[in-house]
């Protein structure tokens, strides 16, 4: 067990396409815009540069009209395996968290995991129950309905 | 420690592949058993098997309309899921969600080109 169980969180989940595909859609704000955050969301650019110590300053729009102030700094780029990021709100942010993307091919589709580390494990528990505007916030039948599906695939793929 | 019964516990209830099956189809609308038997290639008695425990946990609900009965989703059950897997869990299932219909466009279009 490694000695972060505590306070990570991982998520692992297949994207139907192929791996190139998969990690290009990391690495430009025009393809970042389209997906980045829960159905609703929208995202404002400042500034972006994919690059290791380069930054991704950003704010996060929630379907509320509740604004979210996001960064994002690239540790680690290795095309197509890997990207390792720090993400917080900003570049001083004592609560920022790791996140190590790997992108692994499965048949033609591709896995991606996600294993991100938090600074403390009650950071991590705090993430988890509440998480920007998703947690708590009116949800309509459509978007539970989606994260059946959600859950539906993870199943099948257990 | 005991196994809550499938009929209570939402958590036995998605755990069936057929079921979960009859959810993401009722995610498009409503639907009489007959139509949701045929399209999932199951008798009907156990279409209405799967229906009688999704309702019983709060996932489907139903509603008479002339002779038939149809059936949709009910977000209440559902509540002891999204609470389980908490809100970043949720941030990041809902986003991969985006990401995967995204790039499945991109695929599409960069073949067409």
């Amino acid at each position: 067990m490694s000695t972060t169980a505590d306070r990570e969180i991982v998520i692992s989940r297949v994207i139907d396409a192929p791996r190139e595909l998969v990690f290009e859609a990391f690495t430009e704000v025009g393809h970042l815009s389209r997906w980045w955050g829960p159905d609703g969301f929208t995202t404002t650019t400042r500034s972006f540069e994919f690059r290791v110590g380069g930054e991704w300053d950003f704010v996060m729009h929630g379907p509320d009209g509740t604004d979210y102030q996001e960064w994002i700094s690239w540790t680690e780029i290795a095309p197509p395996e890997r990207i390792a990021l720090r993400h917080g709100e900003a570049p001083d942010d004592p609560n920022a968290f790791e996140s190590v993307l790997t992108f692994e091919p499965a048949g033609a589709a591709t896995r991606i995991g996600m294993r991100t580390v938090f600074p403390t494990r009650e950071l991590r528990d705090e993430a988890v129950e509440k998480y920007h505007a998703v947690e708590g916030g009116e949800q309509t039948l459509a978007n539970l309905a989606a994260y059946v599906t959600g859950v539906a695939r993870k199943g099948s793929e257990d | 420690m005991a196994r809550a019964a499938t009929t209570s516990d939402v958590f036995n209830a998605i755990a069936e592949p057929q079921r979960r099956e009859i959810l993401v189809l009722l995610r498009t609308g409503e639907r009489p058993v007959t139509v949701l038997a045929q399209e999932l290639g199951m008798t009907q008695p156990r279409a209405s098997k799967h229906l009688r425990v999704l309702k019983e946990v709060g996932l489907v609900r139903d509603r008479k309309a002339g002779k038939q009965r149809l059936y949709c989703l009910d977000a209440h059950g559902l509540r002891a899921v999204h609470e389980w897997t908490g809100g970043f869990e949720r941030f990041w299932a809902e986003t991969f969600d985006r990401l995967d219909a995204y790039v499945r466009e991109l695929k599409q279009t960069r073949q067409e080109e």
